[in-house]
């Protein structure tokens, strides 16, 4: 029977078929951090002898919090960390971390056709390798370091093809938040999102994460993408530079239970209005006037308001989504020589991609736009730390989740990517990058 | 096994975990202490749990749970007294880490939904798969035939534990 990519992986995994379409489904890496996991590591060490499934199939660091803000998450973070060392888990702390989105693909320890869990929403990000990349809970993670396997219903497997090529003013953000305002909210629940097509193949690799990152926000259990010359040459280049995996692709005339194709010519630059990442409309355009009344009461918009008459009060670039080396490189580019109007955060993904990019100078064309540059964490995304919004006070963000009191208690989120985040930071209000103008040349 | 309880309506869809717990309660290393947190995040949680003390059985619109992978959603759910949550439909996320943690995910239409959140008490035999809506006749709903033992007697790190020796002969015949 011709098969899809994801049913590639996921029958090379399958240890055991359980009762009512379940199944036992090996783990190739479990990746560990400190919001999550100690619950499930202290059951274990508590009622099953310590023992671990194999402690070289997890990968953990602190990522969310780091460094510690108060003693409650430093217990988090002490506990992740005395757990790794007792184990000898390959382990990241502050100083060599990163968000585990970012961290564990450019370390190179995601291959193709892998299995991947963490317990973190976000983890469908790694479907980029052509791997089947999945969030779980705290107790489910605990019984993949425990027993080497997760237990799961069989997902369907929707094919989202993106024709043609991205245009140049629309970047992987849009892309993601444009399939979910397609397919809708919830329309990707029970589904796997393979995608494929043209426009897909010439993204990058952090691209690609970008979006199958979005993939839980459709609902869906991922997203996955074919290894190809690009996935190689990425996979070369990290410090694992990892061998001995084999390309997967989806069968040619495989059968999928739904279909979707989106032009990606059509695709434009977006921002989000209400309280999910379905809820977007191209920056240049209008609130819609079918909006439901309670995301626009939340986000006290009205209908028919143009976007680009909204007021932000804060910008954040960062967060598993957009935060990689390419996505600080998009907002430079329209920072360079500007001055940002309100508070601006820029957090890079892992200290890694932080020293990539001084090495190229980017933290300087930062903060000479006024911005603050940080370390490496989760930050205010999620409304934990680094910069959590008040109540009532509007932030444009390339993060993942615009849900009501996300970043912070009654704090509004507006979904976009690096440059109209960076474009919104200068002119005080949601925009587009094209309304910044070049600074004019510096006489020599 | 009989779960019984007054209703919590909340006529939404979309209640995502961060709205049920905020992630600024995610900072112990166990589960306590997360219900007095329960619906923070929900422009009118507190409100609504007010309104309702004592409830112990949510009845909510579709796609409950969805965002953040967080077990502290269920924890929550449970520290506050609460043992079976009636949706459309759930985030895959939040309903294995329901069955996990014997917090009954029942699913059921929409329409039969709707007409539940007027309820004041519903009873649930799970052994029967029915439910009861006040003096109600009996509704029947699935659950999944793997996962409700864990509902019903807990043990889902045993049972992955007996599995080892399977997981090891698999890996190693792989």
């Amino acid at each position: 029977m011709p098969l899809s990519l994801f049913d590639k992986v996921w029958e090379a995994h399958v240890v055991e078929e359980l009762p009512g379409g379940n199944a036992l489904v090996f783990m190739d890496l479990t990746v560990a951090h400190e919001i999550t996991t100690p619950p499930g590591a202290i059951a274990i060490e508590r009622d099953f002898d310590d023992q671990l499934y194999d402690a070289r199939r997890i990968v953990s660091m602190i990522d969310h919090v780091a460094p510690a803000k108060d003693s409650a998450t430093a217990l988090q973070a002490q506990t992740v960390r005395t757990w790794s060392k007792r184990h000898h888990i390959r382990f990241h702390d502050i100083g060599d971390n990163g968000i585990c989105h970012v961290l564990v693909p450019e370390r190179g320890y995601v291959t193709p056709g892998m299995t991947v869990c963490c317990g973190d929403s976000h983890t469908c990000t790694l479907g980029a390798f052509g791997a089947f990349a999945l969030g779980i809970g705290t107790t489910a993670q605990a019984g993949a370091m425990l027993a080497g396997c997760l237990i799961l219903q069989r997902p369907k497997v929707m094919r989202v093809e993106i024709t043609g090529a991205l245009t140049a003013g629309a970047t992987a953000k849009d892309l993601a938040l444009s399939v979910i305002a397609t397919i809708g909210f919830r329309g990707g629940t029970g589904y796997v999102l393979e995608y494929s097509g043209s426009a897909i193949r010439a993204l990058t690799m952090e691209q690609r994460m970008t979006l199958c990152n979005m993939a839980i926000e459709a609902g869906a259990t991922t997203g996955i993408i074919a290894a190809d010359e690009t996935t190689a040459a990425y996979l070369a280049a990290t410090p694992e530079k990892p061998s001995g995996w084999a390309p997967l692709q989806a069968d040619p005339d495989a059968e999928y239970a739904a279909s979707i194709t989106i032009d990606g010519s059509a695709i434009r630059p977006v921002v989000s209005w209400g309280t999910n990442p379905g809820e977007c409309s191209p920056i240049d355009g209008i609130v819609p006037f079918d909006a439901p009344e309670e995301s626009l009461a939340y986000m006290d918009l009205r209908p028919g308001q143009r976007l680009a008459s909204i007021i932000v009060d804060q910008a954040f670039i960062g967060s598993c989504t957009n935060s990689r080396i390419g996505d600080l490189r998009a907002a430079a580019d329209v920072l360079r020589g500007q001055r940002v109007s309100v508070p601006t955060i820029i957090t890079p993904g892992s200290q890694a991609v932080r020293r990539q990019a001084e090495r190229e100078g980017l933290h300087d064309i930062f903060q000479d736009a006024g911005a603050l540059w940080t370390h490496s964490s989760c930050g205010p995304c999620l409304g934990m730390s680094m910069g959590v919004l008040a109540p009532g006070t509007r932030c444009i963000s390339s993060s993942n989740r615009n849900f009501p009191g996300r970043m912070g208690d009654g704090g509004r989120v507006h979904l976009a990517a690096p440059a109209v985040v960076a474009a919104s930071a200068i002119l005080g209000r949601l925009a587009s990058p094209s309304e910044i103008e070049a600074p004019a040349a510096v006489p020599a | 096994m009989i779960v019984a309880g007054d209703v919590l309506p909340v006529p939404r869809a979309n209640i995502d975990t961060d709205q049920i717990i905020p992630a600024r309660h995610l900072t112990r290393i166990d589960a306590e202490g997360m219900g007095e947190h329960l619906f923070e995040g929900m422009p009118d949680g507190p409100e609504l749990l007010a309104r309702h003390p004592g409830a112990a059985i949510v009845v909510a619109g579709e796609n409950f749970g969805c965002g953040s992978s967080r077990e502290h959603a269920a924890w929550a759910l449970l520290g506050r007294g609460f043992k079976a949550v009636i949706a459309p439909s759930f985030a895959r996320i939040f309903a294995e880490n329901a069955y996990t943690n014997a917090l009954v995910p029942i699913v059921l239409p929409q329409h039969t939904v709707d007409m539940l959140m007027g309820a004041r008490r519903i009873t649930i035999d799970l052994d029967a798969e029915t439910l009861r809506a006040d003096d109600g006749e009996p509704i029947r709903f699935a659950l999944d035939p793997l996962r409700k033992q864990f509902v019903l007697g807990g043990g889902f790190l045993n049972f992955l534990q007996a599995k080892i020796p399977a997981v090891r002969a698999w890996e190693a015949a792989r």
